[in-house]
């Protein structure tokens, strides 16, 4: 029975290419996202940890903030002292290092990195753990010298001797560079930027008293556990975090690692994707198998072998073409790694691709996902392989296949179509974001399956309909092209449900896009009064420098400052809740249109109080006068009064649960050192906006970070910030297109092999070549389209019912993208035709003479 | 169209005068027609340098065991196969040389097709099949003729029927009907009854015989049945790949007589290495 089945598997090894290929991209998929993010784990955890000095103290980062404030957290220099006097302690240094500055050249061109990794500054303080060394000219002896980290000098042509210009957060200076340090480890990407220790303590944070952090190196014998125990005994936990170098390591890689994780979700999301439409292409190639053979089954089963025995067979097939295809996708999987790598170097960070890491976990999930997904796909097929009669070795197989009443289908498909809806009903009108959002999850699964169980059902009405011009149109071509499609619904149904359901997902997040721009475009135009915004890339605040600048140009009038600030609040209902608040200038109603439930923003902003969001406050049973604890950074406490609810539709996203805002001299007192995060600007009366513009444009010049954005700009900035979100969803789409595509050619090329008769017929009573090209292609669109239509309909249902959970977090403006939407249809059978083409190609080459051959 | 001076009559089949009215000229002519498969030492000839004329307005039928290369003569005359060596016409037209092209709009303008099974298109109705091929060409059927065709082959009611709902010699009729249908100068049956019992066969030998005389028809019919070869008005005797004798007006036994003495001649040679691979060779068509 082996024999058998290695020697069926062997002879259908073409028909289970397609399959296969499903299989390798799928698991290259897993595979190459393990064994990057494994490389940079290990890659960073290695850095971090030479790196890293036996102990560090640093200030308890007890409020992580998810929106920078500007500000540094610091430790007294002091405590250097008090450090190096634990006994153990060989060694002890105050670290001076900040992130929150911006470094341009003699062109006010930055010279930080442009690819979201920081820019550092710190203290030149060589010790045999630096991650640099010093390759030309000299340490930098005091004030107005500094070095530069050799590969951004080199990206930026920063020479020994130029002029550069730090915007740090106490203020702007000047240095000149006159020495370049190159990375003796992998370069994380950053740029960074050296002082001499006492500069840099002044410059960068203003003050030659205080420190980022105190490091420590242990004395021979004693372990960085032990040391890390008596520092702490001496410094204090409330305080201060205390860190062995191995913690360091590992805090200091999560924080790096934070955009390296979204690639990983990212590849996971298209090795999810590629499984997903995956099984399709192999459930269907082994039914289209299995119905082919079933002459050869029933012989099998009329000589004896019994239903087990097929069952094994069928699936020994699959488990051989699931471990093909994984060793192949492991293989794809390390060149993909090691593309990314790659990629990851174009960026800045320079990892070595001779360096890869694969884990043990990387074949083991390889071959789980690979074999897995092929024996579970496969199962059904085998199934119904073992059902065949050995009856069948005498009847004619294809007829049978067809017959089979889709009555199960039916069923199972209303029952959970019924199911599915009820649940969309449910997200639709559900109240609370939490369960309206699992509402449209189970909604979502569950159509998702009606769709794919019915779909066979459907393919007789929506063809009849998608196809009715064909006729009309191609003649008899395209009679017959629609009729082929209809022939065997089953197999169309599964071959366009691999299309459908990537495209399900496209429906459903371009309409939540969509929805999501216009309500943010609604929103700003509602709220946003101010002439101009003035803010950095991502939010990041800028020097107090630029707001000083802004004020003294000419023309402007109010400048209303906003600054965030990382807080915890303890409500009545008795949560603790960690979120970040906004503080305003006096003026806000002149730059924003806020509508309030009780209190205005005078009273929200006075000293000792705070606004919140309406809802938010109700949720927690807070009341209009109730005063709240509220938690800042560095352990400060204090108590603020609610005196104003907010009745407006805020977006709570971004970390900003709760809408908090007060006074900016509320953050000034708190979080001292922050910096501004945006500038609402209003043009004074008798400036014209425009000529505003151009004066801002111009003060603004030596701040390249920041950008000046009026109305339609900023709208602009969301729209790309959404869109983002939307290449995303594409790329997704690709893949799963590309493996649909492999799904209708397997298809298609059964289905000329099928009819192989039919077309030689077709081709002796006279028709061309090209005449069956393209009935061939026209089926090939006719499928895909109708894949396209089931899930641009299925996703359009699961865009409103996703918009209604968007409206519950504010975003209650409905859009559907119809363009996109058309784009999508004609893509479709763009998508049809290329499919179409080698089957087309095979079938026009077919011997003429094979149809009228006798049996 | 051939013209009246086409008179380059040279085998036996052309040497008497058809008696019917309609008749006249050539419909198709073979000079020299060699088919060889296969190369160098394995070479079998299944065409073995034949002359042939088909005269039109008659129904002629090309009888040989199997393995005599009839089939072959068929696909070469019909423009499905290329030749190995010599010339074909179809009317005057020279149809060895042209282009596969070509050929498509010859076959689909010019000629008719029946063939043993497999006849229909499953997806189309009898009557879609029937027009079938001037839908290719998208070409207007001529409807008086279409509906005499219908008519003539009793399919009035059946028109809407998918193949699958009719019976085998209903089907074999659609065929007929479509081979009519665009009123071809040529109709090439390939064994058209070998599917069919015996009654629907008849029927089906009946329409073709029909065919030629009421609708004025030209009918080239391949088959191995003496009693089919009977319908005919002349039969060319097939064997080795060359024509070896013909017959005016058969009838069942004296054709069946022919192709008993035929066995007997060719018997000696059945253990002949050669003939044998012949025979296996030629099978698959």
């Amino acid at each position: 029975m082996l024999k058998a089945t290695l020697r069926s598997f062997l002879a259908h090894k073409g028909r289970l290419l397609l399959s296969a290929l499903a299989i390798v991209l799928s698991v290259a998929f897993v595979a190459g996202s393990l064994i990057f993010s494994d490389t940079v784990t290990r890659t960073f955890d290695r850095l971090f940890a030479s790196t890293s000095a036996d102990v560090t103290v640093e200030a308890k980062d007890d409020l992580s903030s998810q929106v920078p404030t500007g500000a540094a957290q610091t430790v007294p220099a002091a405590l250097v002292d008090r450090v190096a006097k634990v006994a153990g302690v060989a060694s002890a240094h105050a670290d001076v290092g900040v992130e929150n500055i911006t470094v341009v050249d003699s062109k006010n061109k930055s010279v930080g990195p442009t690819t979201g990794a920081p820019t550092i500054a710190s203290d030149w303080f060589l010790t045999d753990r630096s991650p640099v060394k010093l390759t030309s000219g000299h340490a930098p002896r005091g004030g107005g010298e500094a070095l530069l980290d050799a590969d951004t000098a080199d990206k930026k042509d920063v020479k020994i001797g130029d002029t550069l210009t730090v915007l740090a957060q106490p203020g702007t200076f000047k240095v000149e560079i006159v020495g370049i340090a190159t990375f003796t480890t992998t370069n994380p990407g950053a740029a960074l930027v050296f002082l001499d220790p006492k500069t840099a303590a002044n410059q960068l944070l203003g003050s030659a008293d205080k420190a980022t952090g105190i490091s420590a190196n242990a004395a021979k014998g004693v372990s960085d556990t032990v040391l890390k125990q008596r520092v702490a005994a001496v410094v204090g936990t409330g305080s201060y975090e205390v860190r062995t170098a191995d913690e360091q390591a590992k805090s200091a890689a999560a924080d790096l690692g934070g955009f390296l994780d979204v690639i990983k979700y990212v590849m996971l999301g298209f090795a999810g994707i590629a499984v997903l439409v995956g099984v399709f292409l192999i459930v269907n190639t082994f039914s289209m198998l299995i119905a082919q053979r079933t002459r050869e089954l029933g012989l099998l089963r009329a000589l004896g072998a019994d239903r087990r025995q097929v069952r094994r067979s069928v699936l020994t097939e699959a488990i051989l073409l699931g471990l093909v295809g994984s060793t192949l996708g492991l293989a794809a999987g390390i060149g993909l790694a090691a593309g990314l790598i790659k990629l990851m170097s174009a960026f800045g960070m320079n990892l070595k691709t001779t360096e890869m890491v694969v884990g043990w976990g990387t074949p083991v999930a390889a071959y789980a996902v690979g074999v897995g997904v092929t024996f579970v796909a496969a199962y059904l097929p085998a199934r119904r392989a073992a059902g065949v009669s050995p009856m069948a070795a005498l009847a004619d197989a294809e007829i049978a296949e067809i017959g089979r009443p889709l009555r199960t289908r039916a069923i199972v498909g209303s029952v959970l179509g019924v199911a599915g809806a009820a649940a969309l009903v449910g997200c639709a009108t559900a109240t609370k974001t939490a369960s309206s959002a699992s509402f449209l999850g189970l909604g979502v699964v569950l159509t998702l399956l009606a769709t794919v169980v019915a779909g066979p059902l459907l393919v007789r009405p929506v063809i009849r309909v998608l196809g009715a011009a064909f006729p009309a149109l191609f003649g008899s071509i395209g009679r017959m092209s629609q009729r082929n499609a209809l022939r065997n619904p089953r197999r169309t149904g599964a071959t366009a449900a691999a299309l459908m359901v990537g495209l399900a997902l496209v429906g459903d997040m371009s309409v939540a896009s969509a929805s999501m721009s216009k309500s943010f475009d609604e929103q700003i135009d509602k709220t946003l009064g101010a002439d101009f915004v003035i803010q950095n890339a991502n939010f990041v605040p800028f020097s107090k420098e630029v707001t000083d600048k802004v004020r003294a140009t000419e023309g402007v009038g109010l400048v209303v400052r906003q600054r965030f600030a990382p807080l915890a609040v303890r409500l009545p209902d008795g949560k603790r809740i960690e979120t970040t608040a906004s503080g305003y200038d006096d003026g806000a109603d002149e730059v924003a249109h806020v509508t309030y439930a009780q209190g205005d923003t005078q009273a929200a902003l006075a000293p000792g109080a705070i606004g919140m969001d309406v809802d938010f406050a109700k949720d927690h049973q807070v009341r209009l006068g109730d005063t709240i604890p509220v938690e800042f950074p560095a352990g400060q406490k204090t108590e603020l009064k609610v005196t104003a609810l907010t009745d407006q539709a805020s977006a709570d996203g971004f970390g900003m649960q709760g809408g908090l805002f007060f006074g900016i001299a509320t953050v000034e007192k708190y979080v001292p050192g922050g910096q501004d995060s945006s500038l609402y600007v209003n043009a004074a009366s008798g400036t014209a906006p425009d000529q505003l513009r151009k004066r801002l444009d111009t003060t603004l010049d030596p701040y390249p970070q920041v950008q000046v954005r009026d109305l339609a700009d900023y709208k602009k900035l969301v729209h790309d910030q959404i869109a983002v979100l939307l290449y995303l969803v594409y790329a997704l789409l690709g893949l799963a297109i590309v493996i649909a595509v492999l799904g209708v050619v397997n298809t298609l090329a059964l289905s000329v092999v099928e009819r192989t008769r039919e077309i030689g017929l077709l081709r002796a009573i006279g028709l061309a070549r090209r005449q069956l090209r393209r009935m061939i292609r026209l089926e090939s669109v006719v499928i895909a389209v109708f894949g396209a239509v089931l899930g641009l309909a299925l996703g359009l249902v699961w865009g409103v019912c996703t918009q209604q959970v968007l409206a519950l977090q504010g975003m209650d403006a409905l859009a559907v993208p119809w363009a996109t939407i058309v784009e999508v249809v004609v893509g479709s059978a763009v998508v049809g035709v290329v499919a179409a083409l080698l089957p087309a190609l095979r079938a026009s080459r077919m011997n003429v003479l094979a149809a009228i051959a006798h049996e | 169209m051939p013209t009246s001076e086409e008179t380059a009559l040279s085998t036996p089949a052309a040497q008497y005068v058809p008696g019917h009215a309609s008749a006249g000229g050539i419909a198709a002519r073979a000079r020299g027609l060699t088919k060889a498969y296969g190369s160098g030492e394995t070479t079998v000839l299944a065409l073995d340098s034949v002359d042939v004329d088909i005269a039109r307005g008659r129904f002629t039928a090309v009888m040989g065991p199997s393995g005599s290369g009839k089939s072959t003569l068929m696909h070469c005359l019909a423009g499905l196969d290329n030749v190995s060596a010599g010339q074909v016409w179809l009317g005057d037209t020279e149809i060895t040389g042209l282009r596969e092209k070509e050929l498509t709009r010859l076959r689909r303008d010019r000629i008719g097709f029946m063939f043993q099974s497999f006849n229909l298109i499953p997806t189309l109705n009898a009557l879609e099949n029937i027009t079938l091929p001037m839908d290719i060409a998208g070409k207007k059927p001529d409807e008086k003729w279409l509906d005499q065709v219908i008519d003539t082959l009793g399919l009035r009611d059946r028109l809407k029927h998918r193949p699958s709902q009719l019976s085998g010699g209903q089907q074999q009729r659609v065929a007929c009907a479509r081979a009519l249908a665009s009123r071809p100068e040529l109709i090439f049956a390939d064994e058209p009854t070998g599917n069919l019992d015996s009654r629907a066969g008849l029927e089906v030998l009946g329409f073709l015989r029909e065919a030629v005389d009421q609708l004025g028809q030209t009918v080239v019919m391949v088959t191995h049945d003496p009693g089919a070869a009977a319908h005919s008005d002349l039969v060319l005797f097939l064997a080795d790949g060359r024509i070896v004798d013909e017959m005016e007006r058969p009838t069942a036994e004296a054709v069946l007589e022919r192709m008993k003495r035929f066995d007997s001649l060719r018997g000696p040679s059945d253990g002949d290495g050669s003939a044998a691979s012949a025979d296996v060779n030629l099978d698959k068509d």
